[in-house]
């Protein structure tokens, strides 16, 4: 154990250094992007103000309580000290919100949809590729270049075929928005309709293609193991074919559980696609809409979240990898 | 004579490859092991060696195919049985393998208790884990293998552990005939000599009946087993004692095999490597007539059309060849 408790701290202490890492880049990138904010802000407020000398103070104003006018190391070190107090600072496009409370409202949407959507398209590849593995001959022949084409088509593209077909030419299902347009949330039966109503595309378009990735390489796993000396060895022991089985997709699963974490980290940025496409009201959006304006601390606040999210997942799968494979727990203890 | 532990009547067993060509790698053999005796198994790769050890266990996947022949164990023909009932009743507790590469032999994932309480519940569904446990203990403490590998994962044994443990896995179930199919040519000479020393425990102390042992390292073969057998594009073409065949082998196939050995003895290094020159037949089209006759040196134009069966000679001993013992025995001098 003691070994492992070295990992563990290893583990911990990298963990922090990528976060540190990853703080600065936050806060540099936005920062590094053409365009001033402050002007943008000002050009829109200032519509009709024609003295210069109005605008230059609403500029100085603007500049002051953004704390834009300091130099670039004391911002760092004051966004620094608010990040500790888990204060991610007011957002510039939509001043005075703070920054926190946007991403509050985004991300329950993202999670709702990306995760169920992961989590399905994870497990119905697997179970194909495993199949087509087990099976061979025709289901295998007619599925995987069906898997190919799947995971072959670009995210987006997925999206508008979606969009064009089940949207628009048989105006099945809502094309646009979280929920019809006028509607108040608020928990009805209506409401819990209509957002089920707009789910459906920017689902299917995440799932159909991570069925195709995860299918694939399920197969090459499967078809692997299946040919391992131990499958040869337990069959002359007599061990049942179905047991074997059980083994071999479970051996092959391991590597499929790394790309399962990784999607879930990576949720957020994976997100952009759809949402865009779909103009879903969730983390995707928000940033392209924090680009677009140059607001700083928005754009560094929903980084943050995706950072903090990968790195999670890393070292979740880290820690508890070696408890699903003895292999890599033998690395572990070293 | 003892009680005939195994007998195998022209057993002939073929593959189909991808673009359905017949390869017949085991052609109508026959052979018998006694009660406490065992057999060894030699020939260049590609002789049919393993295809053999596979074809015994009665139990085929494609692109292995039985074609005729009985395997008879203990009296009991398993040749014509079902696969269900050869996996339930016979495989694991009649007879056992022990694979060529026993080193990828274990599931990584899985500890070594629990796949040998997956073998053991083949046969005794029933059976409790805890008398699971103590049945292994007990088998791997007389066979001094520490008790602690049981809960081990595969990959935290040694490359000679896990080849030791997978012995022990094969004959949990005391197996009347076990066939070792080159259980140590992966190891250092030291874990050779442990596995040798393992499996003479358990013939000795009666976990297994009989056994039948491949290897290609001749002088391996003459110290483990009783009797010898030479295989050759997928026939027997010699069979006899391990001191015969050794010391006294007949077939000119044999008689190249064992000539090829090399002998640490002054003057090793400065003399010429003999070995039998070319590679044995592809097994899809076969030659006629003696199957070595392209690569003896004894030939006579007749040996490349008539057909040989095995004959038998005295003392026991059998041999594939057209030429007569005197006759070799003459040419054999004459060198």
């Amino acid at each position: 154990m003691k070994g492992y408790r070295k990992y563990f701290t290893k583990k911990i202490i990298w963990f922090f250094i990528t976060l540190f890492a990853a703080v600065v880049l936050n806060f540099a990138l936005p920062r590094l992007m053409p365009g001033d904010p402050v002007a943008m802000i000002v050009s829109r407020v200032a519509q009709g103000i024609n003295d210069p000398a109005a605008i230059r103070q609403m500029f100085e104003s603007y500049q002051e309580r953004f704390g834009l006018d300091r130099p670039v190391i004391e911002q760092f070190f004051i966004y620094v000290g608010n990040l500790l107090q888990g204060d991610l600072g007011l957002s510039f496009s939509r001043y005075p919100r703070p920054v926190a409370d946007i991403i509050g409202a985004a991300l329950p949407w993202t999670i709702a949809l990306q995760l169920p959507a992961i989590l399905v398209g994870w497990l119905l590849g697997n179970v194909l590729g495993a199949l087509a593995a087990y099976i061979r001959k025709g289901f295998d022949k007619t599925l995987m270049p069906i898997m190919l084409f799947m995971g072959g088509i670009p995210a987006f593209g997925m999206a508008v075929i979606l969009l064009a077909v089940f949207g628009i030419t048989l105006g099945w299902l809502p094309v646009a928005g979280g929920f019809e347009q006028g509607l108040i949330p608020h928990f009805s039966w209506r409401f819990i309709a209509s957002i089920i109503r707009h789910y459906h595309l920017p689902f299917w378009s995440i799932v159909l293609i991570s069925i195709g990735g995860q299918a694939i390489g399920m197969r090459s796993m499967s078809i692997y193991e299946l040919n391992a000396d131990y499958v040869k060895y337990s069959r002359f022991m007599g061990i049942k074919d179905r047991k074997i089985v059980g083994y071999v997709f479970r051996n092959a699963m391991l590597p499929q559980v790394t790309g399962l974490a990784l999607s879930i980290g990576g949720m957020v940025g994976g997100a952009l696609v759809a949402e865009l496409i779909f103009s879903y009201p969730g983390l995707g959006t928000t940033i392209l809409q924090a680009i677009r304006e140059g607001d700083y601390p928005l754009i560094s606040g929903t980084a943050l979240v995706i950072t903090i999210m990968v790195l999670l997942a890393v070292f979740i799968l880290d820690v508890i990898y070696g408890f699903i494979d003895p292999r890599v727990k033998a690395t572990q203890y070293d | 004579m003892g009680k005939i532990m195994l007998e195998v009547n022209g057993l002939t067993t073929k593959y189909i490859t991808r673009y359905n060509e017949d390869v017949y790698a085991v052609n109508n053999v026959s052979f018998k092991v006694e009660e406490g005796r065992s057999v060894g198994i030699a020939g260049e790769s590609g002789c049919g060696k393993s295809t053999l050890a596979l074809s015994l266990m009665g139990y085929y996947f494609a692109p292995l195919h039985y074609m005729k022949g009985d395997i008879i164990i203990d009296g009991r023909n398993i040749s014509g049985m079902k696969p269900d009932d050869v996996r339930k009743n016979i495989l694991g507790s009649e007879i056992a393998y022990i694979p060529q590469a026993a080193l990828n032999a274990l599931n990584p994932t899985r500890k070594v208790i629990k796949f040998i309480e997956d073998v053991v519940r083949v046969h005794n569904p029933k059976m409790h884990k805890k008398e699971i446990y103590d049945l292994a203990r007990e088998r791997f403490e007389t066979l001094n293998l520490p008790a602690e590998t049981l809960n081990k994962y595969p990959v935290e044994l040694s490359g000679g552990m896990k080849q030791r443990t997978v012995i022990a896995i094969s004959t949990i179930l005391s197996p009347k005939v076990l066939i070792a199919d080159e259980p140590s040519s992966a190891l250092d000479v030291t874990s050779q000599k442990m596995v040798i020393k393992m499996i003479h425990d358990l013939m000795e102390l009666g976990y297994i009946k009989s056994m039948i042992f491949i290897t290609h390292e001749l002088p391996l073969l003459y110290n483990v087993t009783d009797d010898i057998m030479v295989m050759y594009a997928g026939q027997v073409v010699e069979y006899g004692s391990a001191e015969q065949m050794v010391f006294d082998p007949l077939n000119p196939y044999s008689k190249g095999l064992m000539g090829s050995i090399l002998v640490p003895e002054d003057g090793t290094r400065d003399e010429k490597i003999v070995a039998i020159p070319g590679t044995p037949p592809n097994l899809k089209n076969p030659p006629d007539g003696c199957r070595f006759a392209e690569r003896c040196k004894y030939a006579k134009p007749h040996c490349r059309v008539y057909h040989v069966e095995l004959t038998e000679l005295s003392n026991g001993r059998a041999s594939r060849c057209i030429t007569s013992e005197q006759e070799l025995r003459e040419a054999y001098k004459n060198e």
